[in-house]
């Protein structure tokens, strides 16, 4: 029987660097490499979720900063109300599809709870999905579908700022819930994962609306989403590099090996570089423009499977486990 | 007045009458005959239907170093229901609560099995119980209704050590530590366990032995727990965290960071959209 078959010993400390928090790797024993954390039973629903769920918040947000005079940014506007609307009513779907009976989302429901960040979330998507439902249907009126006197209803800045607001809580909430868990790559990452969610859920809506406005709004307006674009992404690019240095060690689940390389690969150069670069190109228009969304929300997927599939491995490493990040 | 366990390690002599007595009263399924290779410990974790479980520390010294040096520790784990409970502050239902006996509990008829509290637990204690694993009959009583009127568990739910709340109602002592023949677990209250153990670690320094309390007056955000620990060796050997963190702790950090990023965009995308181009 060779060394490499033996179980490891309960005193087998040798392995793993130091985690970067100034403590080194060996100080502590395992109990025989056996995980210390239950890592998240979290699938591509909650993955789903995260990715749809930043777009919706970015769409607000989008809605409240838009410039609705006609020859200003009205397409974008309405493209952005449109998504924000149909992405309200899709996530519900997806998360009442990740615990398995419909009728349990309704549990949810019987508190208002500050201290969970679930629960935050949860009243802060029924939160959304009324003005939300208002904006869209007065936009619907406008754009001649529904009937003319819907538009009359809608208080329309206050809509606007609610969109916003909650818009930019919907973005962001979901990197608050992941990091206020045990798992440590996601604790050693309480400032940078929820900044960079922000950044990625409204580089994706100014990527989605700027597709759609590519197919039916103005160039101007597509070119301005572009630029935006280009500032949101490159902020997430800038966090995500911060966040691999901070976190040292403890990220390797997330920047090593093959995981770390799908990262790089479909977020940080095929998401965020690859679409700066195409916006420099001085032909392709509509047709770059879709391309380049396309690989944006690629990307902003990728970046969520990553997040959550290397929290599982995280959760495996009972060295991290051990000391947690504060 | 709090409820808990003082379980003292030096005790323990690795029988897993815990485990049975916990897995019978509870009518929770068992785990299969997995084989380890490691030690005497097939059980490996706590987990959804595993609510203690028996760790063995087998540090073997080398051959020609006294016999002494040689530790076997047993350990039973179990959920330590902290003073400030991770999984029950990330519950967004409000199933996870704190009991009469100041426990933490998991109403097994409202858990929805979101999955929140799992990766919130600092000590990888809570995890979900697949359905299948639920449907037999189950022992918990909840406001007159069993588990099998509500029919909440398609989907799965939470599952942890209750501290037998069942059997406390009824006054009894819960399974595992009526089962420890040597009264390694040590049930009643934590104000009373908390003197007895802080004497029998000073019996047992006196005597030589490095013992020391853990989940007592750690000073981290955790708090106290309600089922502490007497331990001869670091806390990672028995797969306990050393410096465990209450997640809920971060939750500030974060929501400014993700209000301060948001309110840049939203400024820079101002400035953008009114650019004159």
């Amino acid at each position: 029987m060779s060394t490499a078959q033996l179980p490891p010993q309960p005193n087998d400390s040798d392995r793993g660097a130091s985690r970067g928090d100034g403590l080194p790797a060996h100080a502590s024993p395992t109990y025989y490499e056996q995980p210390l954390l239950k890592k998240p039973h979290w699938e591509w629903s909650v993955i789903t979720y995260l990715f749809l769920g930043g777009i919706m918040g970015g769409s607000g947000m989008l809605v409240m900063i838009a410039d609705e005079r006609p020859e200003r940014d009205a397409d974008l506007a309405r493209s952005a109300r449109y998504v924000a609307f149909a992405l309200a009513a899709a996530c519900p779907l997806v998360l009442i599809s990740h615990l398995g009976r419909p009728e349990r989302f309704l549990n949810m429901l019987r508190i208002v709870k500050f201290k969970s960040v679930m629960s935050m979330g949860v009243w802060g998507l029924i939160a959304y999905s009324g003005p939300s439902t208002l904006a869209a249907a007065a936009q619907l009126s406008r754009d001649g579908v529904l009937p003319k006197w819907i538009a009359a209803l809608e208080p329309r800045p206050l809509m606007k700022l609610l969109q916003g607001l909650i818009g930019a809580f919907m973005a962001g909430y979901t990197g608050v819930l992941i990091s206020a868990t045990a798992i440590p790559l996601w604790g050693k990452g309480k400032r940078y994962i929820p900044a960079f969610s922000v950044c990625s859920g409204f580089a994706g809506a100014c990527a989605l609306n700027a597709a759609i406005v590519a197919l039916t709004g103005s160039d101007r307006t597509r070119h301005k989403l572009e630029r935006l674009e280009l500032i949101a992404s490159t902020a997430e690019l800038v966090l995500l590099e911060s966040f691999r240095r901070h976190a040292g060690s403890t990220g390797d689940p997330m920047f090593a090996g093959e995981r770390g390389r799908r990262l790089r690969t479909y977020t940080q150069i095929g998401g965020i570089i690859g679409p700066a670069l195409l916006g420099r190109l001085p032909f392709g228009g509509r047709a770059k423009t879709l391309l380049a969304s396309a690989l944006t929300l690629a990307g902003g997927y990728i970046l969520r499977e990553t997040l959550i599939e290397s929290g599982k491995d995280s959760a495996d490493d009972p060295r991290a486990a051990s000391r947690q990040p504060e | 007045m709090a409820n808990g366990f003082f379980t003292d390690t030096t005790l323990c002599i690795g029988c897993k009458a815990c485990e049975v007595a916990c897995k019978q009263w509870n009518q929770l399924p068992a785990d299969g005959y997995e084989f380890s290779a490691t030690s005497y410990d097939n059980t490996h974790e706590l987990g959804g239907t595993t609510w203690r479980h028996v760790a063995f520390v087998e540090q073997a010294a080398p051959l020609d170093a006294p016999a002494a040096d040689t530790k076997w520790l047993m350990m039973s784990d179990v959920c330590k229901h902290c003073t400030n409970a991770g999984c029950l502050e990330a519950c967004p239902t409000g199933a996870i609560i704190r009991n009469e006996f100041e426990d933490v509990f998991i109403q097994p008829d409202i858990c929805n099995g979101c999955g929140y509290c799992v990766p919130s637990c600092p000590f990888g204690v809570v995890d979900l119980i697949a359905p299948a694993d639920y449907d037999a009959p189950r022992g918990f009583v909840s406001d007159g209704r069993t588990n099998d009127d509500a029919t909440q568990h398609h989907g799965g739910i939470a599952g942890k050590c209750t501290l037998c709340y069942d059997r406390q109602k009824l006054g009894l002592t819960p399974a595992c530590a009526k089962a420890c023949p040597t009264e390694s677990i040590q049930f009643g209250n934590v104000d009373e366990l908390h003197a007895r153990a802080k004497e029998r670690v000073e019996a047992l320094q006196a005597r030589g032995v490095q013992a020391y309390l853990y989940g007592v007056d750690d000073n981290n955000t955790v708090g106290d727990l309600n089922a502490f620990f007497l331990l001869t060796d670091a806390p990672a050997a028995y797969n306990l965290p050393e410096r465990p963190v209450l997640p809920s702790t971060r939750q500030r950090a974060g929501y400014t960071a993700a209000a301060l990023t948001a309110a840049a965009l939203a400024l820079a995308g101002w400035a953008v959209l009114r650019s004159g181009d």
